[in-house]
């Protein structure tokens, strides 16, 4: 058997026992796992390596603690149950038309920052507890706001997938807002009408604002949503005006958002609702530890080679297959990075932005896929779910859709090219 | 103290150590690599010269100059703009640890962003050092980051927007020396850089240029000169008088909206006409397999050879493997062909760097046979 298979199924076998038989924690588990691939890869214990591949995802656990941190002061303050009564009290005659809204709605962070993480940190924890409310099963829940962060990562003006494909093909961040539409509003669309007639029936608009508390508003009227404008207006800011918003990175921009929420809304002790954020958010910050740990060492020991090389051997009848394998790498930047890249090559010949665009929304459904599944980790932490698997197998529909709806813009990206452009 | 705490207490000393251990080497980073100029040094200073705002950071890169004394051109090479492209910072220090020049002046900058051969890349499991056997001994060199250490700018934005053209780029770009030009005195160190760089030209009266790098097997500008459009005769002379000793270099116009490239910033920004070279580095690729020090020195990667054979990839890729030696050889050789051009071109401002091994020697003898 080929070396780098021996050490991909130790590594995977590792993470199997560690996490199921022995219960471990999903972050301890990816971590034991990439000790394990480093022994067998015989790399002894490259501690550099295990350091450096931790401390790889230090932004995005600052911003999961900064941004777990602002929404609990949101729920605090009593600025999320206000603005859930408010998407309900507007659109609650068309149900069809609510669930679209919030889908874009709960999008619209990880278009403006190219992050899916925050879609679900942010818009998605708002708008949980409407759906809750209106009568869509916790996992539904997850699965809809989960999938929609996949949309937002992918849909335009912000792409960061696409601009780690395109650093790796020296290709610039320029057209692709119509191609990136293209595979991210239809298939985003689909999954509010399919969640919409699949899990909600008729519901008592009455009976639902009864759970929400709608008296908040009225006692410090727009002052509420101090914190949600600063934040908004200023990861847009940070991004389109840049000459006018010092860059202030978004961990910081999420606490001072924060801290503005102690002067917003109701009262509450900030140190406390901290500490309940960070305590929630550690689970995730662990996973992603493990994940940058596992990563290296599938690097080191040549594994993630083998892997992007396999992709590629196929017939050329079948590399469409190759496309179809991207999620399957974990992770949204990796498989951009990993398989992504390549992958622009196989495809030449067909209208390149289109084809990016394609292996953009095929990487970023990456981020619901285990080992680290991050998203449906969040999702699960939001609708209060303790396996997160469910959530996944929840959008087994959606993702499939997306995939399909992908490889035919993909086989047809030539004609497409020629309507659009 | 109950179970519960000890525990906590055990896992924290454990992370400690672990920590203590790993901070240990990423700090052996912060040592400098020792160069051995030729005989004919005139001088030596650093980019902070050009711009007080880098004197004494991690960006106040070695600049070596060699003076004829006769008048003629003056020509700025860069190494190490990209630290994980060993072939640019390893050919620039054989030229100046080797180069006699009789006419005109040379100003070389072996580390041009210094500040990313103190650390390496997360996720790429890069080895931090690699060996090259020379007369004096092993010598050992850093391989460092495509980028400036975060320890120096941080945090990336979530994208980059560049200076002053607004053309964006993933944020991990905006530590990127080679997507910062031309740079600004109060814009971020990775900025204050290339400014310096810029200063350094202009001040410098640069009149040729050449920036060296190394890319992965699969992308497609590779084996190349790219060059501005002011130096396509130049180019394309050199790509010709090169395919005569057998050496194919694909020339590559700059693009126009590629914005913040050493190749189209410092000729729409200076007088200087400018040139990068990139050759195959099978390190730096996607689809190689086991990394380590070995694949950075003998280049030989069976997924190459897999992935070149599936015919899936149009890949630069020898299955021979491609080794520093053939790597530095190919900018040797490219460099000089491009300095011969212009010397022709621009017969009444000449430079003449002589003593330069060519690609025959390299291949022949080795790089260590070139270094003191």
């Amino acid at each position: 058997m080929n070396r780098e298979l021996i050490i991909l199924l130790g590594m995977l076998a590792t993470f199997a026992v560690s996490i199921f038989k022995l219960k471990v924690p999903a972050g301890i588990s990816l971590m034991l796992a990439a000790v394990v691939g480093a022994l067998i890869g015989g790399e002894g214990l490259p501690l550099r390596h295990l350091v450096e591949g931790g401390f790889g995802f230090l932004e995005a656990i600052l911003i999961i603690a900064t941004a777990m941190i602002f929404m609990k002061v949101m729920e605090a303050t009593g600025a999320l149950a206000s603005i859930n009564a408010g998407i309900l009290k507007t659109f609650y005659r068309w149900p069809t038309l609510l669930l679209m809204v919030i889908v874009v709605f709960v999008m619209f962070p990880g278009m403006l920052t190219g992050l899916s993480s925050t879609c679900i940190l942010t818009t998605g924890a708002l708008v949980a507890p409407v759906l809750l409310a209106m009568g869509m099963p916790k996992l539904a829940v997850g699965s809809f706001i989960a999938m929609a962060a996949i949309f937002g990562e992918v849909a335009p003006p912000i792409s960061i997938p696409v601009m780690i494909i395109g650093g790796g093909v020296d290709m610039p961040y320029i057209g692709f807002a119509k191609p990136l539409f293209l595979v991210s509003f239809p298939a985003a669309i689909f999954t509010a009408v399919f969640y919409r007639y699949r899990y909600i029936k008729s519901f008592d608009i009455e009976q639902v604002l009864s759970r929400l508390d709608t008296t908040v508003y009225h006692k410090f009227g727009i002052k509420l949503f101090l914190p949600l404008v600063f934040v908004v207006i200023y990861l847009v800011g940070e991004i389109s005006f840049h000459d006018y918003f010092p860059h202030l990175g978004v961990p910081l921009i999420f606490m001072i958002g924060a801290l503005l929420g102690i002067f917003s809304g109701e009262k509450f002790n900030f140190l406390n609702v901290s500490r309940q954020a960070l305590r929630n958010a550690m689970p995730v910050m662990a996973i992603l530890v493990g994940v940058g740990m596992f990563l290296q060492i599938l690097t080191l020991t040549g594994v993630r080679g083998y892997l992007a090389v396999k992709a590629l051997y196929l017939p050329n009848e079948i590399k469409y297959l190759a496309a179809l394998l991207m999620p399957f790498m974990g992770s949204a930047y990796a498989s951009a990075s990993v398989i992504g890249v390549p992958l622009v090559y196989v495809f030449l010949g067909k209208n390149v932005l289109i084809v990016t665009a394609v292996l953009v929304v095929m990487a970023s459904l990456g981020d619901l896929m285990p080992p680290p599944s991050l998203l449906c980790a969040y999702a699960a932490q939001i609708v209060k779910e303790k396996n997160h698997f469910k959530i996944l197998r929840k959008s087994a529909v959606p993702i499939a859709v997306t995939m399909l709806f992908g490889l035919l813009i993909l086989v047809f990206s030539e004609e497409i090219a020629a309507v659009i452009f | 103290m109950n179970k519960k705490n000890i525990v906590t207490y055990s896992i924290l000393c454990v992370a400690l150590f672990i920590g203590g251990m790993a901070a240990h080497d990423f700090l052996q980073m912060h040592e400098e690599d020792v160069f051995k100029p030729s005989a004919t040094l005139t001088k030596t200073g650093r980019l902070g010269d050009y711009w007080q705002g880098l004197k004494g950071t991690s960006n106040d890169s070695k600049i070596f100059y060699f003076d004829s004394g006769k008048p003629g051109a003056t020509v700025l090479l860069l190494g190490g703009t990209h630290p994980n492209e060993p072939a640019g910072f390893i050919t620039a220090t054989v030229i100046l640890e080797n180069v006699r020049i009789t006419k005109g002046k040379a100003i070389i900058l072996p580390q041009a962003c210094e500040s990313g051969f103190t650390c390496t890349d997360p996720f790429e499991g890069n080895p931090r050092y690699f060996h090259i056997k020379t007369k004096s001994g092993n010598r050992k060199f850093r391989f460092g980051s495509r980028v400036a250490n975060p320890l120096d700018q941080w945090p990336d934005p979530l994208v980059y927007t560049h200076y002053p053209s607004g053309s964006k780029y993933s944020g991990f770009e905006s530590r990127n020396l080679n997507r910062s030009y031309p740079g600004r005195p109060d814009g971020s160190f990775i900025e204050q850089t290339a400014y310096a760089i810029m200063q350094l030209i202009k001040t410098g009266k640069v009149d040729v240029a050449f920036d060296l790098h190394e890319a992965a097997p699969e992308i497609p500008i590779i084996n190349a000169i790219v060059y501005h459009e002011k130096g396509e005769m130049i180019a394309l002379n050199a790509v010709l008088s090169l395919e005569m000793e057998e050496l194919r270099y694909k020339p590559e116009l700059s693009p126009k909206n590629f914005r913040g490239l050493s190749h189209r910033e410092w000729g729409d920004n200076t007088d200087v006409i400018p040139f990068l070279m990139e050759t195959s580095n099978p390190i730096q690729g996607r689809l190689r397999g086991k990394t380590d020090e070995e694949l950075i020195l003998k280049g030989i990667s069976p997924r190459y050879k897999e992935a070149l054979e599936s015919g899936a990839l149009n890949i630069e890729y020898l299955p021979s493997g491609e080794p520093l030696k053939r790597r530095v050889g190919r900018h040797l050789a490219g460099f000089k062909a491009i300095l011969e051009a212009y010397n022709e071109e621009y017969p009444e401002k000449q430079a003449l760097l002589e003593n330069l091994p060519d690609y025959s020697d390299l291949m022949e003898k080795g790089v260590g046979a070139f270094l003191n």
